[in-house]
C-alpha cells in the first residue's frame, strides 16, 4: 500500500506520521494519534460528532482526507483546555447539564467554541443556526443551547465567571441540581466508549450481511477469506458450540444466520483480521449461495392463510397476541349516545443514538469469555451467551461500556455473540465497530403500528366502551415484540377509567428490519390513538379537551384496564399544572375563533425562518471582533 | 385562511415504572470508605440519563458524605451485584432504592460504633455533607474521622441492599393483573404554526407536566423531558424509517431526518411530585413517559390550527398539504350538497 508522509500541527504540537493516503482525517486522529475525543457518528458529514478545527475553521473530519491536512494546524476537543482544566464553554456544559450520553458532546463543544470565536455576540437564534450541523439524540438541545448562551455571556462579560460555578446545595442532596459527575470526561472527550478502546494484539471484525430479505442459505464457503494474509479467522453459525438463539422474550435469532436469512442486513458470517481494511476485503472472498424465498413486507399479508412462514415455530407468523377484557363492551356501546370509529398508524422509527454499536471481546487468564459493549442488559446477555457458547455462567462476563445513547436499541444481543466466538477461536481480543449504515439495517426499530379504534361516549362526555385493536410489524425476529405488545395493551386506553373494554394487540413476523424496544415500548403508539380519539370526541361533543379528560380520568380507587386498583393517580394534578402553565384558553376544539389570546405568548419561540442574516451597520460596528 | 396558522393541542398520558408484569429486582453493595468517602457497587452504567449522578446523590444523602466523594462501581456481571437492564424507566426506582438500602445498612454500622464512642443514642446521629454530629450535643466530627474511628474499633462499615417491585403477570384470557406497583401520569400542551402553503409544521412551545414521584435531580429530570419531547417531535413530524421489499431506503442521516437545534420548541417542564409510598425514596421515573404525549399533542394542535387531523405519523409537509387539499375540496362541495 503506498503511503505518504504527513506533517502538521495537532493541538499545538508538531506531528509527523506516515499514513495511508486514503485515510480520513478522522481515522488519522483516532487511530494514529489516539485522539478518540473526536467521534465517528455517521461517516457522512451529517451528525457533527467528528468536528475539529482545521486552520481555525470548523470541519467535519470524516469528510476530509488526512492527506489534505498537510501543513495545517488541527485543534481537537482534547486541545481546548489544558489537561485537568475546563474552558468556559466546557464549564457551561457541565453547569447546565448539557451532556447526557455524551457521544455528540465533543462535537457540540467544538461547534459551540466556533460560535464563541466567530460570533461571540450571537443571539439565541444565531446560536441555534450555528449549532444546526450537530445532531444530539438525548438532550433535546435545550440545555446545550442554554450552555452556549451562558458561556457567551461569561466570555463577553455580560455575566461574571461565578455564573459557571455549581449551584449551592441546601440541606439535602436529594432535590438539588448536583452537576453530573461524568460531565468533565464527556466535555473533554476523555471518556472511552467501546469503539474507542484498544487492547494489545487486538483483531478487527467485519460482518458479512444478507443482501436478501428472505432466502435459504444453500452454502457458505469461507476458505478463501481465511487463507488471506492478515485474516485470523472467519466464523459462521456452524462455529456455535452451544444452543444458538437470543431474544428478549423468545430466543428465535441465531447469532449469525442459520440455514436462512430473514431480513436484509442480517449477519451471515464474520471475519477477524489484523486491521479493518483486511477484514472488509476478506468479506468479499466469502462465497454464499442463496435460494431466494417469497418475502412478507406487510403485517396484514403475514396473517393471510397462504402467507409464507418465516419461523417454523410460528406457522401463523404471530409473535404474540395480548388480549384485555374488562366489563361488557356490548352493554357499553349500547349505553353510548355517540360511537366513534377511526384508524391510526405510526411509522417505523430509528433510535439514531449517535454511538453506533461497538464491542470488544477477549478470553481472560481464567478462561472467562469477556465482552465489553454498550449493552443495555448485560445480565440477560450473560444468560443467553452462556447457553450459546456452552459455558457455565461464571465463565461468561459482560462489562457495560459507557452507552452513547440507547433508548432501547441496545437491548438486543445482535453482535456480542460474534465477538465472543471470534475471541474463543483466536484467543485474541477482537473489536467490532458498526458503520452507521450497518447500525441502521441491523438494529431494531420502533414497531410500526395500525390501530382500529371504536369508542362509545355519553352526551356528557363519559366513555362507555372502547374496542381497541393494534397490529404491529415485528419484522424478522421477535426481539422485544412480546413485551412491547403487552405494554401497548396495558396502557392502550390511556389514563382513563373505562368500564367496558376489549383490547387486542398483535405483532407478526415479516421480512422487514426487526422492530424491538424503543423508549415507551408500545406506549406511545397506543396512546397516540387514544389521545387523538379524545380530541375527536371532545370536538363532536362540544367539550374542552381538558374537560373531557377530567370527566374520564383515573382516580384513587379506579380500576385500570388490567383491573388493578390504583392507590393514587396524579393525572388530575398534571392536567391542572399543564393547563395553568400554558395559560390554556378554555373552549371546545375549533371553536375558539380568531379572537383568542393564548397564542404566541410566554413559553413559545419565534418561528424559524432560515435565510440571510441582515444586520445594520451600527450593529456590525458594535460587534466584538 | 392565512398562510401561517397557529394552534394548540393537549395530550395526557400514563406509564408504569420498572419491568412490566413481572417481579423486578436489583441489588447493591455499599462501603463507607477511608477519607470520608463511599464506595457503591451495583450493576449500572450511564446510558446518558444521569443515573450515576442520581445514585451518588442518594448515597451521599444516606451516608453523610458528599456526592463527589462517592465512587460508583461499573456494570460488570463478574464484579457487581445484579441490577439488570438499563431500560423500562427502572434505574432510579429499582437501583436508586437498592443503593439507598445498602447505604443505610453501612451507615447504621458506622453510627452504632460512633454512638458507643460518644456514649450517645445512635438515633441522635446525623450526617450530612461530610460531617457527623449528635443532635442536642456539641459533638461533631468529619466523616473521615468517623470512618477512621469505626475501623479502629474493628468494624468495616459495609452494607448491602436489594429492592423489589412486585408486579404480576397478566391473565392469558382477560389480561387482568397488576403489571406495576408504581404509575406516573403526564400532560403536554403543544403550540404549533402550520404553513398552509408548504405544509410545514413548526412546534413553537411545549408545556410538559409530569409526575416523577420525587425529583432527585430536577435539572436532570428536565433534561429527560426535553430529550423525550424532541424525540416525540421527531416522530410526530419528520422521522420515517422506510423499506421497499425489506430494503431500507433511509440508510443514513441524509435520508433519515432527525430534529436539529432549529426544530426545538421552547420547552417548559413542570415537575409534579406524587411520592411512591412503596419505596424508601418515593421517586418514580421519567425516561420513557416524557415522550408519550408529545406526538398526539402536536397532532391535536395541528387540528386546532388548520382543522385537519393527521392520523398517520409522521405529519410530513406532504401529508399536511394533502389533508388541507382534501378539506378544501370537501368544503367546496358542501354548499352544492345542501
Amino acid at each position: 500500500m503506498p503511503e505518504i508522509d504527513l506533517s502538521l500541527h495537532v493541538n499545538g504540537r508538531k506531528v509527523t506520521r506516515r499514513v495511508d493516503p486514503g485515510a480520513r482525517l478522522l481515522d488519522f486522529l483516532r487511530d494514529d494519534l489516539n485522539l478518540t475525543g473526536t467521534k465517528e457518528g455517521c461517516g457522512a458529514g451529517e451528525c457533527g460528532t467528528c468536528s475539529v478545527f482545521v486552520d481555525g475553521k470548523l470541519v467535519k473530519s470524516c469528510l476530509m482526507p488526512a492527506a489534505k491536512a498537510q501543513g495545517t494546524e488541527i485543534e481537537t476537543v482534547e486541545g481546548l483546555a489544558r489537561p485537568g482544566e475546563l474552558e468556559a464553554i466546557q464549564k457551561a456544559f457541565h453547569k447546565t447539564g448539557a451532556s447526557q450520553c455524551g457521544y455528540c458532546i465533543p462535537g457540540m463543544v467544538m461547534a459551540a467554541t466556533s460560535v464563541l470565536r466567530e460570533a461571540p455576540e450571537a443571539s439565541m437564534e444565531e446560536i441555534k443556526e450555528r449549532m444546526g450541523g450537530n445532531i444530539c439524540r438525548c438532550t433535546g438541545y435545550s440545555k446545550i443551547i442554554e450552555a452556549v448562551a451562558l458561556a457567551r455571556d461569561v466570555v463577553t462579560g455580560r455575566a461574571t465567571p461565578d455564573a459557571l460555578e455549581p449551584e449551592r446545595v441546601g440541606d439535602s442532596f436529594i432535590g438539588s441540581n448536583v452537576r453530573r459527575l461524568d460531565a468533565p470526561s464527556k466535555v473533554t472527550g476523555r471518556l472511552k466508549y467501546a469503539g474507542d478502546m484498544v487492547m494489545p494484539d487486538m483483531l478487527h471484525m467485519a460482518v458479512l450481511r444478507s443482501p436478501h430479505a428472505h432466502a435459504e442459505i444453500v452454502s457458505i464457503d469461507t476458505s478463501e477469506a481465511e487463507a488471506m494474509d492478515g485474516v485470523a479467522c472467519a466464523i459462521t453459525a456452524s462455529d456455535v458450540p452451544g444452543t444458538d438463539g437470543f431474544g428478549v422474550f423468545v430466543h428465535d435469532q441465531p447469532i449469525m444466520a442459520r440455514g436462512k436469512v430473514r431480513h436484509v442486513g442480517e449477519a451471515v458470517a464474520a471475519v477477524a483480521a489484523e486491521n479493518e481494511v483486511t477484514a472488509r476485503k476478506a468479506l468479499a472472498k466469502i462465497r454464499v449461495e442463496y435460494r431466494e424465498l417469497p418475502g412478507l413486507y406487510d403485517p396484514e399479508d403475514a396473517l393471510a392463510d397462504s402467507a409464507p412462514v418465516i419461523h417454523d415455530y410460528a406457522p401463523d407468523n404471530v409473535v404474540k397476541h395480548i388480549p384485555l377484557r374488562k366489563g361488557d363492551i356490548d352493554k357499553g356501546f349500547a349505553e353510548a349516545h355517540l360511537i366513534l370509529e377511526d384508524e391510526f398508524a405510526t411509522q417505523q422509527v430509528e433510535h439514531a443514538y449517535l454511538e453506533p454499536e461497538a464491542g470488544l471481546a477477549y478470553v481472560d487468564a481464567d478462561d472467562v469469555v469477556t465482552v465489553i459493549s454498550p449493552s443495555q442488559n448485560i445480565t440477560h446477555h450473560r444468560h443467553m451467551l452462556s447457553e450459546i457458547i456452552a459455558k457455565p455462567i461464571n465463565k461468561v462476563r459482560f462489562i457495560m461500556s459507557p452507552v452513547g445513547g440507547g433508548f432501547g436499541g441496545k437491548e438486543d444481543m445482535i453482535y456480542q455473540g460474534m465477538l465472543a466466538l471470534a475471541a474463543m477461536k483466536t484467543y485474541r481480543p477482537v473489536r467490532l465497530v458498526f458503520t452507521r449504515e450497518e447500525s441502521i439495517i441491523a438494529s431494531a426499530k420502533r414497531h410500526p403500528s395500525r390501530v382500529r379504534y371504536r369508542m362509545g361516549l355519553t352526551n356528557d362526555g363519559r366513555i362507555t366502551a372502547i374496542k381497541f385493536e393494534m397490529l404491529s410489524d415485528g419484522g424478522a425476529y421477535g426481539m422485544s415484540s412480546e413485551g412491547v405488545m403487552r405494554k401497548a395493551a396495558i396502557l392502550s386506553c390511556g389514563p382513563y377509567e373505562v368500564d367496558n373494554i376489549q383490547v387486542d394487540t398483535r405483532v407478526v413476523y415479516t421480512n422487514n428490519t426487526p422492530s424491538g424496544a424503543f423508549r415507551t415500548f408500545g406506549g406511545m403508539q397506543a396512546q397516540f390513538a387514544t389521545e387523538s380519539m379524545m380530541d375527536i370526541a371532545a370536538e363532536r361533543l362540544g367539550l374542552d379537551p381538558f374537560e373531557i379528560r377530567r370527566i374520564n380520568m383515573m382516580r384513587a380507587g379506579s380500576l385500570t384496564h388490567t383491573q388493578q386498583e390504583l392507590k393514587s393517580a396524579s393525572i388530575d394534578r398534571v392536567l391542572a399544572e399543564a393547563e395553568k402553565a400554558s395559560r390554556w384558553e378554555a373552549g371546545p376544539a375549533g371553536m375558539r375563533g380568531p379572537e383568542r389570546g393564548d397564542l404566541g405568548g410566554p413559553g413559545t419561540r419565534a418561528p424559524c425562518t432560515l435565510g440571510a442574516r441582515f444586520e445594520s451597520k451600527a450593529e456590525k460596528k458594535g460587534r466584538v471582533a | 385562511m392565512q398562510r401561517k396558522m397557529r394552534g394548540r393541542g393537549i395530550a395526557a398520558s400514563w406509564y408504569g415504572i420498572a419491568r412490566t408484569a413481572t417481579v423486578d429486582r436489583a441489588g447493591a453493595w455499599a462501603e463507607l470508605d477511608d477519607g470520608g468517602t463511599a464506595k457503591v457497587v451495583t450493576g449500572v452504567t450511564e446510558i446518558g440519563e444521569g443515573i450515576l449522578t442520581v445514585l451518588a446523590q442518594i448515597a451521599a444523602e444516606e451516608t453523610g458524605v458528599r456526592p463527589e466523594d462517592v465512587t460508583i462501581g461499573d456494570n460488570d456481571t463478574a464484579r457487581s451485584p445484579e441490577a439488570a437492564h438499563a431500560g423500562a424507566t427502572r434505574q432510579t426506582y429499582m437501583i436508586g432504592n437498592s443503593v439507598a438500602l445498602a447505604c443505610r445498612e453501612a451507615r447504621d454500622k458506622l453510627f452504632a460504633e460512633i454512638a458507643e464512642h460518644w456514649e450517645v443514642e445512635a438515633a441522635t446521629l446525623v450526617a450530612f455533607d461530610g460531617e457527623l454530629r449528635a443532635e442536642g450535643t456539641n459533638l461533631a466530627m468529619s466523616m473521615t474521622e468517623a470512618v477512621d474511628i469505626c475501623k479502629k474499633r474493628g468494624v468495616v462499615p459495609v452494607g448491602s441492599g436489594h429492592f423489589t417491585s412486585h408486579g404480576t403477570g397478566l391473565d392469558p384470557e382477560d389480561g387482568s393483573g397488576r403489571p406495576w406497583q408504581a404509575y406516573v401520569f403526564g400532560t403536554q400542551v403543544a403550540e404549533v404554526e402550520v404553513d398552509t402553503v408548504t405544509g410545514e409544521v413548526q412546534v413553537l412551545g411545549i408545556w410538559a407536566a409530569h409526575d416523577v414521584g420525587r425529583a432527585i435531580n430536577p435539572r436532570g429530570v428536565e433534561g429527560q423531558i426535553e430529550g423525550g419531547v424532541v424525540q416525540g417531535l421527531g416522530q410526530a413530524l419528520m422521522e420515517d424509517y422506510q423499506t421497499v421489499d425489506g430494503h431500507t431506503t433511509t440508510h443514513g442521516f441524509a435520508k433519515y431526518i432527525l430534529p436539529t437545534s432549529l426544530d426545538v420548541p421552547e420547552i417548559t417542564s413542570i415537575l409534579v411530585e406524587d411520592p411512591d409510598p412503596l419505596s424508601p425514596l418515593g421517586a418514580k421515573g421519567i425516561g420513557e413517559p416524557a415522550l408519550v404525549p408529545t406526538a398526539p399533542a402536536i397532532m391535536n394542535a395541528i387540528h386546532d390550527a388548520v382543522g385537519v387531523r393527521i392520523k398517520s405519523l409522521p405529519a410530513s409537509p406532504e401529508k399536511v398539504l394533502a389533508a388541507l387539499a382534501e378539506k378544501e375540496a370537501r368544503e367546496a362541495q358542501k354548499p352544492a350538497a345542501e
